[in-house]
């Protein structure tokens, strides 16, 4: 057995670890040599140091996008864990116990399917059909469901609420996959430990805080550091359905975006690239503490 | 307490029929709010032009029509935005799965050296800022002369799908005891007969949800090819944003091709609704 698997393993891995290599590695790596020049995106370039970094520093939209990537890294994973968290409890033991097995509420079935269609569509989509949603005059959808005497809600382009907007759709279409992927944690939980719980008079909430969300705390982790993930992403959102490129007045302005406005629309690469540095090195130190600041000992 | 008083064999938890009563409320309030979006599009995409602009809110087309769906499947590009969009994700997808699956296969069955780095790389390139790549991949590939083909947006979705396909395999094959495989060699099975009776038929299912989570992943994308692909050579994402933009507030047609985008996925995640699930989230879980 022992002989011959190496021949194996090495056919069986050169392929990806190739791949790997020339379109991750190779392209990170020619990412951060741009970043040290002044290239705009065609011809030639120079190498100017730490110039693009320094720009970055007095750059006060390239502060605003971060402010605006660190709320949502605060505020989205919270709602969205929240929400799929309750409705995972919901639908795995949220109903009445027969023979001692808890299920999930009636119709459970139905609402997993709802629940998670929004993931299915694309981002793409999802921005369309929510510039519809969010639309600023009485034919968008939510305005037409006020009362004709309500002045219209601008919605995206109010410079208010335009972020708390993208969040909305965010969390809309996130929500399904997180209620399915605690709904699969909660399952490989024993029904034992409900049932000997419930027959201790233990409420649903008090299952809930006790026995459900330390048994979970694992997936939980997993789910926060994908969320932090998305939340430092967003260009595809922003990018459809901000009002005048990350607007009105920046105030959807994100990272991504900024990357995506200098390097393809400013002709600036070189100093998008810097950004896609800082935003590589944020994403790493995020997920690196999160996963550093979740760590405890195995619950029983 | 009162909801057990019925039904002998139930032990009811906590506060019983009011508690029911809120969960079940709360259950369909939101479900209502979910799937609102949705049936509003449906709703705009079958009515005429004068009852999408209405201020009126019309719940229900009062005058159903179909030529948005005419109008849209017209629109320039669309044809080829649907055959680009077929070969590119069928080109992304089948590579992922056999690439994938025998990576999957040497990290699940065999213990090597450098086996925890190989799995650290597949977890990091997860982490990746999609975005951040879009200028060094776009600079990569027009040195290959494959910028603005299909087979330079198929390899890049194929590097992207790779690292969820190698991982949700993994943890499939891992679920197969490793005692089968040894009492076929006992019984004379070559290695690779053992990959072909034993492991592969056993995988099946997760190759299934692997595949349609990876067609999903690809049919949707729009970023990449949009940056890479002149409009004749993207697909139908990139196409309806192109017509979003064109066309203003055509918003009848725009839903149409909405829906005719999303269908595809749609089918396929109805179709086998219940190993998507369990196939998105098992790497997850299992890691």
């Amino acid at each position: 057995m022992r002989h011959g698997k190496y021949p194996f393993i090495i056919g069986f891995l050169v392929v990806p670890l190739a791949l790997y290599l020339v379109f991750v590695v190779g392209a990170y790596l020619q990412m951060f040599q741009l970043s040290f020049t002044d290239w705009s995106g065609f011809g030639g370039y120079h190498y100017i140091g730490f110039d693009n970094f320094g720009k970055l520093w007095d750059d006060p939209v390239f502060w605003i996008a971060l402010r605006h990537n660190v709320y949502i890294l605060i505020a989205m994973p919270i709602v969205t864990i929240a929400i799929a968290l309750f409705f995972a409890f919901l639908l795995n033991v949220g109903g009445k116990s027969k023979g001692g097995v808890t299920q999930g509420v009636w119709g459970s079935k139905v609402y997993r399917i709802i629940f998670f269609f929004p993931q299915l569509l694309a981002l793409a989509i999802v921005a369309v059909i929510f510039g519809r949603v969010f639309g600023s005059d009485r034919s968008g959808m939510l305005n037409g469901l006020f009362p004709d005497s309500w002045s219209p809600w601008l919605f995206l382009a109010d410079e208010r609420w335009a972020l708390v907007c993208i969040a909305v759709v965010l969390i809309w279409q996130q929500i399904g996959f997180y209620v399915v992927l605690f709904s699969a944690g909660m399952g490989s939980i024993s029904q034992d430990i409900y049932e000997a719980a419930a027959l201790d008079g233990a409420t649903k909430v008090t299952l809930f805080f006790r026995i459900t969300l330390p048994l979970l705390w694992d997936t939980l982790q997993v789910a926060w550091v994908y969320l932090g993930i998305a939340a430092f992403d967003l260009f595809a959102l922003v990018n459809i359905m901000s009002v005048n490129k990350g607007g009105p007045n920046n105030a959807t302005q994100v990272l991504s975006y900024q990357i995506y406005l200098n390097a393809f629309q400013n002709s600036q690469a070189g100093y998008a690239s810097a950004i896609g540095v800082v935003l590589f090195f944020l994403t790493l130190t995020f997920a690196a503490l999160t996963l550093r600041v979740t760590r405890r000992d195995a619950v029983a | 307490m009162a909801a057990a008083g019925h039904d002998d064999g139930v032990v009811t938890v906590g506060r019983s029929r009011i508690g029911t009563i809120f969960a079940n409320t709360g259950g369909i309030l939101f479900a209502l709010v979910m799937i609102f979006p949705v049936y509003w599009v449906l709703n705009t995409a079958l009515k005429p032009r004068d009852e999408v602009m209405s201020f009126k809110p019309y719940f229900i087309p009062a005058h159903p029509t179909l030529d948005n769906f005419t109008s849209a499947i017209k629109a320039e590009n669309f044809l080829s935005g649907l055959v680009n969009g077929l070969a590119i994700t069928a080109m992304a997808v089948t590579a992922a799965l056999v690439i994938g699956f025998l990576a999957a296969l040497a990290i699940a069955r065999f213990n090597f050296y450098g086996r925890r780095a190989i799995i650290m790389i597949i977890l990091c390139v997860q982490l990746v800022p999609l975005l951040a790549l879009l200028i060094p991949l776009f600079l990569m590939l027009q040195g290959w002369h494959l910028t603005n083909s299909l087979v330079g947006v198929a390899l890049v979705y194929l590097v992207l799908l790779l690292p969820y396909t190698v991982w949700t395999l993994r943890g499939f094959i891992a679920g197969i005891p490793k005692e089968l495989d040894e009492a076929a060699m006992i019984d004379g099975c070559t290695r690779a007969q053992v990959f072909w009776r034993i492991i592969l038929p056993l995988t099946g299912p997760g190759l299934v949800a692997t595949a349609v989570y990876g067609f999903i992943q690809a049919w949707n994308e729009f970023i990449i090819i949009n940056t890479l692909n002149s409009p004749d050579k993207q697909n139908l994402m990139a196409w309806l944003l192109q017509n979003q933009t064109e066309r203003g507030t055509a918003w009848g047609p725009l839903m149409a091709g909405a829906i005719i985008t999303s269908l595809p996925v749609v089918i396929f995640f109805l179709s086998i609704q219940r190993n998507i699930a369990t196939g998105l989230t098992a790497g997850a879980v299992k890691g």
